[in-house]
């Protein structure tokens, strides 16, 4: 496994969309971090949430598992993948946990850069200062996310194969179904492993991300839950990569 | 082993063995009980006509496609089965499965870390593949002939014992199809198994040992090279000369079939080419031709797969 995973990380360290996707999350996080530090006024008590709490590496991370995945297939290389490595349980896991690995070490980058950053602006407009376990504890979330949505990605893509198939299912679900079923039927939407439950393992205030009226989980339970979802897909994703012939 | 046992020779040895493998898609029989080996120390052609079946068989014994029965083994075992499966069998399976954005060094250190063999590999099976210069390179800048030698490079990093490549002279220009040639035999010669597959019979017909024939899924003919051809009448040797009379005569009190062409032109069926060059020679009769007559290799091809056509 090992070696595979060692694969896996050079696959993403070798591609220009991981690198551009990356320095794109990071570049909005700090963006976000600059305009809610500049044009808000937290309390001390909204001040993590507020201004803090602009990772967005999960968002990310899942959709560049997607494509890693997906990208398997449409540029044929999971032939010489699993030439390398028969066993396609392995071959998948390793995969899994390279992208979990890689949404934790993006999620704590950008959480670095967005703290220095928030830190700096907090200082310069005087305004109070995080409560350091509060914003370590949200750093921790955030990298915990990321990493749950890495693993998830790589199941969904799995699954789905069809890289643009792929993709704009997992941005309908984010922008699209999710958010109509947390406003039409917040009962169920809350379970959502788009937007619902990432907020909720996340967490942050539902207030803040205008979700207050859906019900959300608490952390715990939502990140147990989000746990579920990813051994669902992966379950899923294997059962189809088994079956499946690797054809030309 | 005790002296005067006795031991098989390398081309004795089966490296591979596909035995009644078979594999349908919908209504199309792609493979039917396809039976042959392959022995180590000899190129072993798989020709066939396109959509023969040769990818199909191919890949189901690499685990990529399933058969619906009967299997393909490395030295009895499935290619699943393979500690570190890289070092038993290489494989070149198709020219564009590599992402484009990669550069070439970097695609062989995913599958060199992938298949467990050592960073320095990569160069090595770079500089074998006359790579080394546009490594670095992104493979989307790459010529057919640059993707081709790519594709050999990764089923080398292994130092296989096995080496599988499916038409891997495909788009290449002459002097990449002489390179992929001279690579071949120079694999079989250090004692490994290759198999290649090819739809042109005269493509592989030079540099090949045993010949497997299939069309329609089926196997049609296997064997070394020269039986396979010369029981379809492909072995005869046309020969030309000013004293073609005298070394007809020469050819006959050896024993050969001698048939007269013409005043200067003689047929020898079933006669190596090399044979009747040492005769002439140890004679001193001149000769202005000495080749291989008869049917044409397309002929033959045609008449060996047409039936399953």
């Amino acid at each position: 496994m090992t070696t595979l995973l060692r694969s896996e990380l050079i696959k993403l360290r070798t591609t220009r969309t991981f690198v551009a996707l990356a320095a794109l999350a990071a570049g909005l996080s700090l963006l976000l971090t600059v305009l809610t530090g500049v044009l808000t006024d937290p309390t001390r008590d909204e001040i993590v949430t507020s201004v803090f709490a602009n990772d967005t590496s999960s968002a990310f991370i899942l959709v560049l598992a997607v494509i890693g995945i997906t990208g398997e297939w449409r540029h044929r290389t999971i032939t010489g993948a699993l030439l390398a490595a028969p066993d396609r349980l392995r071959f998948l896991g390793a995969k899994t946990i390279a992208f979990a690995g890689a949404g934790v070490a993006l999620s704590l980058l950008i959480s670095a850069a967005v703290t220095i950053v928030g830190l700096l602006i907090v200082a310069v407009r005087g305004l109070p200062s995080p409560d350091a376990g509060e914003l370590l504890e949200f750093i921790a979330r955030s990298a915990g996310l990321a990493a749950l949505l890495g693993a998830f990605g790589v199941g969904l893509g799995a699954l789905i194969r069809n890289q643009v198939g792929a993709v704009v299912a997992v941005l309908a679900g984010t922008f699209m179904l999710e958010p109509i079923l947390l406003a039409v039927v917040p009962e169920a939407g809350r379970y959502g492993p788009f937007v619902a439950l990432p907020t909720s393992a996340s967490g942050i205030d539902p207030e803040a991300v205008g979700l207050e009226e859906a019900g959300l989980l608490a952390p715990e339970p939502a990140t147990l839950l989000l746990l579920g979802w990813i051994a669902l897909a992966f379950a899923a994703g294997y059962a189809a990569l088994r079956a499946r012939d690797v054809e030309s | 082993m005790p002296r005067g046992m006795w031991r098989p020779s390398l081309a004795d040895m089966a490296a591979i063995e596909i035995r009644g493998l078979s594999r349908r898609f919908g209504s199309v029989q792609a493979v039917r009980d396809l039976t042959f080996e392959v022995g180590a120390g000899r190129v072993t052609g798989f020709i066939g006509p396109n959509g023969a079946g040769k990818s199909t068989t191919l890949r189901m014994l690499l685990g990529l496609v399933y058969a619906d029965s009967g299997e393909g083994t490395f030295d009895g075992r499935l290619y699943r089965e393979l500690d570190r499966p890289g070092t038993h069998v290489g494989a070149v399976l198709e020219e564009a499965s590599f992402h484009p954005g990669r550069s070439g060094r970097n695609h062989l250190r995913v599958l060199a870390a992938a298949g467990d063999h050592p960073d320095s590999r990569v160069d090595e099976v770079l500089e074998l593949v006359e790579l080394s210069g546009a490594a670095r390179r992104r493979v989307k800048g790459y010529s057919m002939g640059m993707r081709q030698r790519l594709a050999i490079a990764a089923a080398l990093l292994g130092d296989p014992e096995v080496l599988i490549l499916d038409e891997p002279t495909n788009g290449l220009d002459p002097p990449g199809i002489r390179w992929v040639r001279d690579l071949l035999r120079a694999e079989a010669a250090r004692g490994r198994a290759v198999l290649v597959s090819s739809h042109l019979l005269s493509e592989v017909a030079q540099s090949v040992d045993d010949v497997v024939v299939i069309s329609g899924g089926a196997l049609r003919a296997s064997g070394p090279i020269d039986q396979v051809l010369g029981a379809n009448g492909i072995v005869a040797t046309q020969v030309r000369s000013a004293n073609a009379e005298r070394l007809a005569a020469l050819l006959s009190d050896a024993g050969m079939p001698v048939q007269r062409e013409g005043t200067d032109l003689l047929v020898v069926p079933g006669v190596a080419p090399e044979e009747i060059g040492l005769v002439a020679a140890r004679e001193g009769i001149a000769l202005r031709e000495l080749g291989a007559a008869g049917r044409s290799l397309e002929d033959v091809f045609l008449e060996l797969t047409a039936e399953a056509a």
